[in-house]
C-alpha cells in the first residue's frame, strides 16, 4: 500500500555558500490555523488551556510556551507553530476542547514553507523585496506580520534581531528561495540602512 | 502612490498592500420586502456612486496584512487620508459635518433616522 509521505518543497536544496546571510529551510515546523473571536471568553480560555499560553491580542505580536509559538494574524485568527510531529494531535485536541464554541482549528503544516535567514544584514536582504522599513523600531524581535514580499503573499517573523523567518505558500517556495538567494548574494550588500533599534 | 494605515492591525503600507473596495456606506434597499423594491432604488444601490471633489468616504481591505475590511475618509483633491474607522462604524462627527453635497445629505438622513 502506498503511504502519504511529506516532502518539503525545498527538499534537496543546498545551503548556498555565496550569500552574505545564511539561509536554510525549516521543514520540521508544524502549523495550525486557529480561528475564533478574541471577544469570546470561553474560546480564549479554552485555547489557553490547550496551548499553555494566552492567545496574543495585541496586533503583530507572538506568544511562546515551550516549543509552541502563537502568531497574531488578525483579531480572529492565529497561526500556531509547533514541531511537525505534534501538529495533528494538537489540532485534534483543540477541535475537541473547542467543541460547541464558534471556532476552527486545522492542521495546515503542509500549506507553507519556512525559510530562515540568519546573520548581520538579514533586514536589509528582506527589504530588497518589500517596502516595509525593518530598520524602524516598529519591528523588534517577536514581531509577526503578513506582507507582500517580492510580489507574493508572505508572513514575516522577526525571531531575533538578526534572525528572520519567512513563510510563503508552498507553491511559492522555490520562487522565494531563488529570489532570496539572489538578494543575499555576496557583493550585493547595500549597507545604507542604519541598524535596527 | 497612496500610503494607507490599517486601523485594525496598525500597519502602514503602500496602496498595493491594500485593496480598494469602492464607496463606503452604500445601503442595500430594505430586503424585508424584495418584491416591492423600486427599480430606481435597486439601480441606485448597484450603480450610482458619489464622485465628490474633496472629502470622500471609502472601503478598503488590509489585503497583505490582517485581511480585515475598514473605512477611510480621503480627500480626492489632496489625496490625504483624513481618518480611518471600523467597517461597522460611521465617520468621526467632525468629518460628517465637513462633508458636502450628497455625503452631507446622506449623513443628515442617517442622523434623522436615529
Ligand atoms: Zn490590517
Amino acid at each position: 500500500m502506498l503511504e502519504a509521505r511529506f516532502e518539503s518543497p525545498l527538499a534537496g536544496r543546498e545551503v548556498p555558500a555565496d550569500t552574505y546571510v545564511s539561509m536554510r529551510e525549516i521543514s520540521e515546523r508544524g502549523m495550525i490555523d486557529l480561528r475564533g473571536s478574541a471577544a469570546d471568553r470561553k474560546f480564549m480560555a479554552t485555547a489557553k488551556s490547550a496551548l499553555g499560553v494566552d492567545l496574543p491580542k495585541q496586533p503583530r505580536t507572538t506568544a511562546t510556551w515551550g516549543d509552541v509559538r502563537v502568531f497574531w494574524l488578525s483579531p480572529d485568527q492565529w497561526l500556531i507553530t509547533c514541531p511537525r510531529a505534534k501538529a495533528q494531535e494538537m489540532a485534534d485536541q483543540l477541535s475537541q476542547d473547542l467543541a460547541g464554541v464558534h471556532s476552527l482549528a486545522i492542521n495546515v503544516s503542509d500549506m507553507r514553507a519556512v525559510i530562515r535567514l540568519e546573520g548581520e544584514g538579514v533586514r536589509e536582504v528582506v527589504m530588497k523585496g518589500t517596502a516595509i522599513d525593518l530598520t524602524h523600531g516598529d519591528y523588534p524581535p517577536g514581531t509577526v506580520r503578513r506582507m507582500r514580499f517580492a510580489e507574493v503573499a508572505a508572513l514575516l517573523h522577526i525571531v531575533e534581531d538578526n534572525v528572520i523567518d519567512i513563510y510563503v505558500f508552498r507553491s511559492f517556495a522555490q520562487y522565494t528561495w531563488d529570489f532570496l538567494r539572489k538578494a543575499a548574494r555576496k557583493g550585493t550588500e547595500v549597507r545604507i540602512f542604519p541598524k535596527a533599534g | 502612490m497612496l500610503v494607507v494605515t490599517c486601523p485594525v492591525c496598525g500597519i502602514e503600507g503602500e496602496e498595493a498592500d491594500f485593496h480598494y473596495g469602492g464607496q463606503a456606506h452604500v445601503r442595500r434597499p430594505a430586503t424585508t420586502d424584495p418584491v416591492n423594491i423600486k427599480d430606481e432604488e435597486q439601480r441606485d444601490y448597484l450603480f450610482i456612486r458619489h464622485n465628490p471633489k474633496g472629502l470622500h468616504f471609502e472601503r478598503w481591505r488590509c489585503d497583505r496584512g490582517c485581511g480585515k475590511w475598514f473605512h477611510a475618509a480621503r480627500d480626492t483633491v489632496t489625496m490625504d487620508f483624513k481618518a480611518y474607522y471600523g467597517i461597522t462604524e460611521m465617520p468621526p462627527l467632525e468629518l460628517q459635518q465637513q462633508a458636502k453635497g450628497t455625503w452631507a445629505d446622506y449623513f443628515k438622513s442617517v442622523a434623522k433616522a436615529k
